[in-house]
């Protein structure tokens, strides 16, 4: 300390001394010619090699990227377990089930397609997207279908927040590995035009677009390691009991919420609906659990409400509301307000698979009496 | 532009292509176009007010060359100044200062209105202003020759790379350089890229992850526990420096790349024995700056104990508002001030003590202590700088040792999975820097064979590239 240097002391560091290529002008702008035909010749040479070594080394750069790329794609594809594993079964068309069940992280998390499978004994499987929008929902249900077997009934989760349509692809690295698909592709390109950066610059969709180094398990799975497994046909249940996050969001709402209800929504429900009937498909509203409280802070929860029930009456789509649920108090059953924990989606999924167990018995006892009226009607028919 | 744009990834080849494509007489037109073009991808029409500083000071160059009487050359220079001074003012200080008036009349029970403005501040306007108020010092003081080319001046104010955030260049250092011929040079390109590559792992990979964890937890702090509030003012201390010297790095090295030398900014800060120390390894230009044009003219130390305390806490607090037109920042500078005058005044007997428990001036514990006593008192003073306003900032004062929760660690952006990460970062970059205090690393590396080496430096590429965060988020210093 006693040497220390006072504040005064002069600072006039430059790292760099005055470089000896930095010599001063003549009148006309050019390099003072001191230096003979050869020594020009030379610099000139030693320039080129050295823009050659510096284009080589950024070309190398580029072939890494596009190589590191190719592997982490490759990975991600291979990926047998957990979120990827979901999206290759489905995007290889190796799903195929009778039932499936579609619509955000409510329905990720709400449906158990092994409950619904014991209990209906139908196939089932649950293609819910995580802060995905219905726009987003039913993009992926159109790449479901394009690859995959038409199932017999479709169950499209819906929330309050239905008729949102996305600003942004939530983790747009789930979609990455599979641009390749136009289903998908175009989908992803009307919510963010951006999306073709993902498509052709190498690693932009790995490091650009996702901060939870998912290009690690892309680069496990090329080499053969498969993450623990944390998706069940699908089904990805949240195993923590009741957080905070309800009490924050009122801390943060503390007048309540609301839900738009875009013009774009309701052309996407349509879209949604038109599918279907033309796939031949029994689509099914569900609106599944939602904390009560929680319920009485969606302001436009009765304008959204009745357009779910104009929209069930108009192209005769079932609407099976669970707003009024027998748990639907009890936080036992929910990790925040918008989601069930693992027991109540345990219990949920028995309630909606007897539902669903007698809606199609009863559906195939009146398409078996429709048929017998037909054959009755037109017995040459067969 | 931020430098952390694809824009930039763009811009700075073609620029650096052209730059020594072009014969002499066009480069310095060259660089002005691509500064203007750089500095008008954030808000074009701010372009008028760096023109209207840029007009003022050129113009009062040549007049304080001019002119021979001392009298007059004083009243022109500090026309000059308060001219200069008055853009910054309106742009960056007005609502503060009226703010600050209407709170205090409310005091005295006049309720005053508070007035509306929407202005933006122009990103990098107190660098750019201190840059051109330099100029005009150093005319006055006859230590530069007033530059008569409007195009060569203007291109020393807005030079691109160090246009937003410094380092604030001194004429002497930078003017003449425009006039100089720059050949190209291997050894200088591979040496601004390698330091670019710095700069981007400093800001990238470290900045921007901590980032993450800074904003979350000193955007709504009461949330948090003592564990993550004070994790995430060290993080800021990281954050803050990579940020800023990441920067200077990048700047310095683009400068590097089309072959002009710009001084350095930051010195290794953190392994400061003193908060003195650290304000001599801190943003260099700027408090060289302070000293220079603030500081030595108020009398420096050549002045009685009691004005030369004044006059360090003149320069201290008056640079704690050049930061930011907020209190926080003024009291941020207040207490920098403070420390380095208790610093002083108990100097002789903090050396007494050392020496009595026998810990003398070159012991490894009494240099770690001091370190770590230096390091401790920055973070203290960074939480005045980063908190919103001294309500938060008081909030972490007095939780920080409070409900400490290893288990409650992550936020809502920083999952746990990203803490190896940060940590790995700082480490990577702790050890960077040592190794460097020690040898020169570029050079080092330079030596090693070429395969070897080319491996060396596309893998530090691949790692910036796969551990960075690209939200776009801009430098800190942008904003003073």
């Amino acid at each position: 300390m006693a040497n220390e240097p006072t504040f005064d002391e002069t600072l006039t560091r430059n790292a760099f001394p005055a470089s000896a290529d930095v010599a001063r002008l003549d009148g006309n702008g050019q390099p003072s010619a001191a230096q003979t035909h050869a020594e020009a010749d030379a610099a000139m040479t030693q320039s080129w090699s050295g823009i050659g070594r510096i284009f080589s080394f950024f070309a190398i750069i580029v072939v890494l990227a596009f190589a590191m790329n190719a592997m982490i794609t490759s990975g991600l594809r291979r990926t047998k377990t957990s979120l990827f594993g979901v999206e290759n079964q489905i995007m290889e068309g190796k799903v195929n089930v009778q039932v499936l069940i579609a619509g955000s992280s409510r329905a990720i998390a709400h449906y158990d397609p092994r409950v619904i499978e014991s209990i209906t004994g139908h196939t089932a499987y649950n293609v819910g997207r995580n802060g995905a929008q219905t726009d987003m929902q039913v993009a992926f249900l159109k790449a479901y279908l394009a690859h995959n077997q038409k199932p017999q009934v479709v169950i499209f989760n819906l929330d309050a927040f239905t008729f949102v349509t996305s600003r942004d692809v939530f983790d747009p690295v789930e979609y990455t590995p599979y641009l390749y698909d136009p289903t998908l592709y175009d989908a992803l390109r009307k919510i963010n035009p951006g999306i073709w950066k993902s498509k052709y610059i190498p690693l932009y969709g790995y490091v650009v677009e996702d901060m939870n180094f998912s290009w690690v398990r892309g680069l496990r799975g090329f080499f053969g390691w498969n993450p623990k497994e944390d998706f069940f046909l699908g089904f990805n249940p949240r195993t923590k009991q009741w957080t905070d996050d309800f009490a924050r969001m009122k801390e943060n709402n503390p007048s309540g919420v609301r839900f738009e209800i875009q013009t774009k929504g309701m052309n996407v429900m349509q879209d949604l609906i038109r599918t279907c009937q033309q796939n031949g498909i029994q689509l099914i509203f569900v609106y599944s659990p939602e904390y009560t409280e929680m319920q009485a802070l969606e302001k436009d929860r009765p304008e959204v409400f009745k357009l779910f029930h104009d929209l069930s009456q108009q192209f005769n789509v079932p609407f099976w509301d669970y707003s009024d649920w027998k748990h639907s108090n009890d936080q036992d059953f929910f990790q925040n307000s918008q989601h069930l924990n693992l027991a109540g989606a345990e219990v949920f999924s028995e309630d909606v698979a007897n539902q669903l167990k007698t809606y199609l018995a009863s559906h195939s006892q009146s398409a078996e009496n429709s048929q017998l009226t037909g054959r009755l009607n037109h017995p040459t028919q067969d | 532009m931020l430098f952390n744009s694809m824009e930039f990834a763009i811009f700075f080849p073609l620029v650096t292509a052209l730059y020594f494509l072009l014969p002499q007489r066009w480069r310095v037109q060259l660089l002005l176009a691509a500064s203007c073009l750089f500095y008008m991808a954030f808000i074009p029409a701010y372009i008028l007010i760096l023109i209207v500083t840029i007009l003022i000071d050129y113009v009062a160059g040549i007049y304080l060359e001019r002119v021979q009487d001392p009298k007059q050359k004083k009243i022109l220079l500090w026309v000059s100044i308060l001219s200069t001074c008055t853009v910054l003012f309106i742009f960056k200080y007005f609502g503060f200062f009226t703010g600050s008036f209407v709170g205090l009349a409310g005091l005295f029970g006049w309720h005053l209105p508070r007035p509306i403005i929407g202005i933006i501040l122009p990103i990098g306007l107190s660098f750019h202003t201190f840059q051109s108020l330099s100029y005009v010092v150093e005319v006055y003081r006859g230590n530069q020759k007033a530059e008569h080319n409007f195009i060569v001046y203007a291109t020393y104010v807005m030079f691109f790379p160090q246009l937003v955030a410094g380092p604030i260049e001194r004429p002497q250092n930078l003017l003449h350089q425009f006039r100089e011929w720059h050949a190209f040079h291997y050894a200088d390109v591979a040496a601004g890229l390698k330091r670019m590559g710095w700069g981007f792992f400093k800001k990238l990979v470290v900045a921007d992850r901590l980032a993450l964890y800074v904003n979350d937890v000193y955007g709504a702090p009461r949330s948090f526990n003592g564990l993550q509030l004070t994790l995430a003012t060290f993080f800021f201390a990281y954050q803050i420096y990579c940020d800023f010297s990441g920067y200077s790095d990048i700047a310095i090295g683009a400068a590097q790349v089309l072959g002009f030398r710009l001084m350095e900014n930051f010195n290794t800060p953190y392994y400061s024995m003193s908060v003195s120390e650290f304000w001599r390894r801190w943003h260099i230009s700027l408090s060289t700056w302070f000293r220079d044009y603030v500081y030595v003219p108020l009398g420096g130390n050549r002045v009685s104990k009691n004005r030369h305390i004044l006059n360090l806490m003149i320069t201290f607090t008056v640079s704690g508002l050049w930061h930011g037109a907020n209190w926080t920042y003024v009291i941020w500078g207040f207490l920098n001030g403070l420390y380095l005058i208790i610093g002083w005044l108990t100097k002789d007997v903090r050396n007494r003590f050392w020496n009595a428990v026998g810990f003398h001036e070159h012991t490894l514990a009494r240099k770690a202590t001091m370190l770590l006593s230096t390091f401790t008192l920055t973070c203290i003073a960074w939480i005045i700088f980063r908190a919103r306003n001294m309500n938060d900032a008081f909030y972490v004062f007095t939780h920080l040792a409070s409900g400490w929760n290893f288990h409650q660690i992550a936020t809502e952006q920083f999952f746990l999975r990203q803490l190896p990460v940060a940590f790995a970062a700082i480490l990577v970059l702790e050890i960077g820097q040592l190794w460097n205090s020690v040898v020169s690393v570029p050079a080092f590396v330079g030596k090693i064979p070429t395969v070897a080496r080319w491996t060396l430096y596309a893998s530090f590429i691949m790692t910036i590239v796969m551990f960075g965060i690209y939200k776009q988020t801009q430098f800190i210093y942008f904003q003073f």
